[in-house]
């Protein structure tokens, strides 16, 4: 290393010859190449989640949605446990004063309905039970999916037989068999769930099907192969990180359409059983006044177009944000 | 003969790969009655164009690809087909490869410790965790990465440094015998000395035999113990490298010897460029086998060519003495 350190000329002074002695020995000696310091990286450590968050946060719009969404699903479970709603109780269905009170009077917020009911509480309760159908079909749906697809994408077997079933199965109008799925069964939580499950898990497993078929002859695979890496490793390892994006991608498009499958079937009287409010219950329930008492059907609508929008635009940052291509600035 | 004293590592008979992808045609033969032996210790290069199914003969030897005739020998073992879970297992250990592109053959999603010790964890390999670790380490040391790079993800690396990660990743599993395809075509001339010097040390210090799969003969030349020419799956000559460029009998040998650029550039535009076209051969007469012409020198032909490229290579030899 050099130990002298030379200062460096003004331009105003004429470089003068003498003042640096090219032949002074303690300006020169032998250097040792270090090959290690051109192997040192100077990018700051990578970290995937990190990135990922920092991605998520940076975007505005989907911070305000996953606020809404999380007040929403926050007042959607914490509201019931106050007011102890039941949908079969009506203590005020005979005090007609009771009856189709306008939102903010004798301190209810959003008004009372044809039985006498607190709409507020009602709308709570039934977001409640309408998230509750949507997340866990989304969540049986897509991990159901999720497990047959990475299968489905690997073994060409499998693929034979499977792609008659997604044929068939995909056919046929999922509305109608959900339909006669909740006839058969009741309209229970559990019975409408499974029914929600029943007629769109073969469509998840054909997207992951394909999203596996495309990554797995990659030579990385060929190489874990090599290792002697087992089937479900090389699926945990190697395809389930590529597939990340596309997942939530996927899983931020099931909940808020289950959102709306409920409310459509329960619109049509074939959702959840009479016991239980929903969104969809409410909105079918109070269709009747639309024109005479608009906010009984709006504020269930507008309720459920909220959640599902919220929920689903911070789906799609998320998705974005996971993807890695997105984190190169 | 001077074949007959050195142990064979790998033998490869009769090998025939053949892809199907339709029912009516009888598919496609990417490699078609391959034969060849590798000895222990020694580097054996597979030279052809692309397409030519040297890359197929190595990954059936890999067992990536089925085979659809032929036996593959490893250590006095069949390899090939159904074969016990131990002895697959053996297959993994001893038999390593080395992938073609480095972009593609490193799992972008990982960090290089589990890259490296993939093939430690599937195994078992180490004694505990902090075993593995010095494993890997050492592993990183040894191809000139440095430990602090394990915690890093490979598209953080060059093309070069992938490579040597590569490398680390199949020299941590101690084989005996790598399968190099095409090491070094993805990267910069500039690199391409560095991964071939790493690979001659690992082959000195360990005793290592490699194949080493390549398109073009100057690589092979100064890398190559024994290499053998393939040309639309077909093994179509198999000389000890000095041999093989002295004296080139099969005419796609030569042409590739010819498309070889030389460093004058008189010569490269004067050259008049021959391109092998198998139409234009009189390919009349029997059927040709690979039969030696020399001892350890093998050249496809019929009795009707060997008696040709005999009279060629005399020529040769006189004019060389």
């Amino acid at each position: 290393m050099f130990k002298k350190k030379i200062e460096p000329l003004k331009a105003s002074e004429p470089l003068k010859e003498a003042e640096i002695d090219m032949n002074d020995p303690s300006l020169f000696g032998f250097q040792r190449a270090d090959d290690s310091a051109s192997e040192h990286i100077a990018a700051p450590k990578y970290s995937y989640w990190g990135s990922v968050f920092r991605r998520f946060f940076s975007n505005k719009i989907a911070v305000l949605m996953l606020l809404i969404s999380l007040t929403m699903v926050l007042f959607a479970f914490i509201q019931p446990m106050i007011s102890h709603y039941d949908h079969m109780v009506a203590p005020n269905i005979n005090n007609s004063s009771m009856h189709f009170l306008k939102p903010f009077t004798k301190g209810f917020i959003f008004g009372t309905d044809n039985r006498g009911n607190s709409l507020f509480d009602s709308l709570w309760s039934g977001t409640k039970n309408s998230l509750i159908v949507a997340l866990s079909a989304t969540f049986f749906t897509e991990f159901v999916g999720i497990v047959v697809g990475m299968f489905w994408g690997f073994s060409k077997r499998m693929d034979a037989i499977m792609i008659e079933v997604y044929n068939v199965l995909s056919n046929i109008p999922t509305t109608l068999i959900a339909m006669i799925l909740v006839y058969a069964l009741g309209g229970g939580f559990k019975q409408l769930i499974f029914a929600l499950c029943v007629t769109t898990w073969i469509g998840t497993a054909y997207f992951i099907r394909v999203q596996v078929m495309i990554i797995r002859d990659r030579e990385y695979n060929l190489a874990s192969q090599c290792l002697g890496t087992p089937l479900w490793k090389i699926i945990l390892n190697n395809i389930l990180p590529y597939l990340i994006s596309i997942i939530i991608t996927s899983v931020s498009r099931d909940v808020p359409a289950f959102i709306s499958y409920e409310v459509a079937l329960s619109y049509m009287g074939v959702g959840l059983s009479e016991r239980y409010a929903s969104l969809g219950k409410l909105i079918q329930q109070y269709s009747p006044y639309m024109l005479t008492e608009p906010y009984l059907f709006w504020i269930p609508v507008f309720a459920s177009a909220v959640i599902s929008v919220s929920l689903y635009l911070v789906g799609q940052a998320l998705a974005d944000a996971s993807d890695p291509r997105t984190h190169m600035i | 003969m001077e074949k007959d004293n050195r142990e064979v590592l790998l033998e490869v008979k009769n090998l025939e790969v053949t892809f199907n992808n339709s029912r009516k045609n009888k598919g496609f033969r990417a490699v078609k009655n391959a034969n060849f032996q590798i000895y222990k210790g020694e580097t054996f290069g597979l030279v052809g164009e692309s397409g030519s199914g040297k890359t197929t003969i190595g990954r059936s030897i890999m067992r990536l690809n089925p085979i659809s005739d032929g036996e593959i020998w490893f250590e006095g073992k069949r390899i090939d087909g159904k074969i016990s879970k131990e002895d697959r297992r053996d297959v993994i250990r001893n038999i390593q490869m080395i992938f073609q592109d480095p972009a593609a053959s490193l799992n972008e999603r990982a960090t290089i410790d589990y890259c490296v010790s993939e093939g430690l964890y599937n195994f078992h390999l180490y004694k505990d965790e902090a075993d593995r670790e010095r494993k890997v380490d050492e592993a990183l040391e040894s191809v000139g990465l440095l430990p602090e790079h394990k915690s890093r993800y490979p598209h953080e690396f060059s093309g070069g440094q992938r490579q040597r990660i590569g490398i680390a990743r199949a020299m941590i599993m101690e084989p005996k015998f790598i399968i190099a395809d095409e090491p070094i075509s993805a990267l910069d001339v500039s690199i391409r000395a560095q991964v071939l010097n790493l690979m001659n040390k690992f082959k000195e210090e360990r005793g290592l035999t490699y194949m080493f799969i390549a398109h073009d003969l100057s690589v092979v030349r100064y890398f190559a113990d024994r290499i053998a020419v393939i040309h639309n799956g077909r093994i179509v000559e198999v000389a000890p490298t000095d041999v093989l460029f002295k004296y080139p009998l099969h005419p796609y040998t030569l042409s590739l010897l010819q498309a070889v650029p030389m460093p004058d550039p008189q010569i490269e535009k004067a050259k008049e460029l021959v391109v092998y076209d198998e139409s234009k051969r009189d390919l009349s007469g029997e059927k040709p086998i690979l039969q030696p012409i020399r001892p350890g020198h093998l050249v496809f032909a019929n009795d009707r060519e060997m008696k040709e490229y005999e009279e060629k290579l005399s020529e040769m030899e006189k004019d060389i003495l």
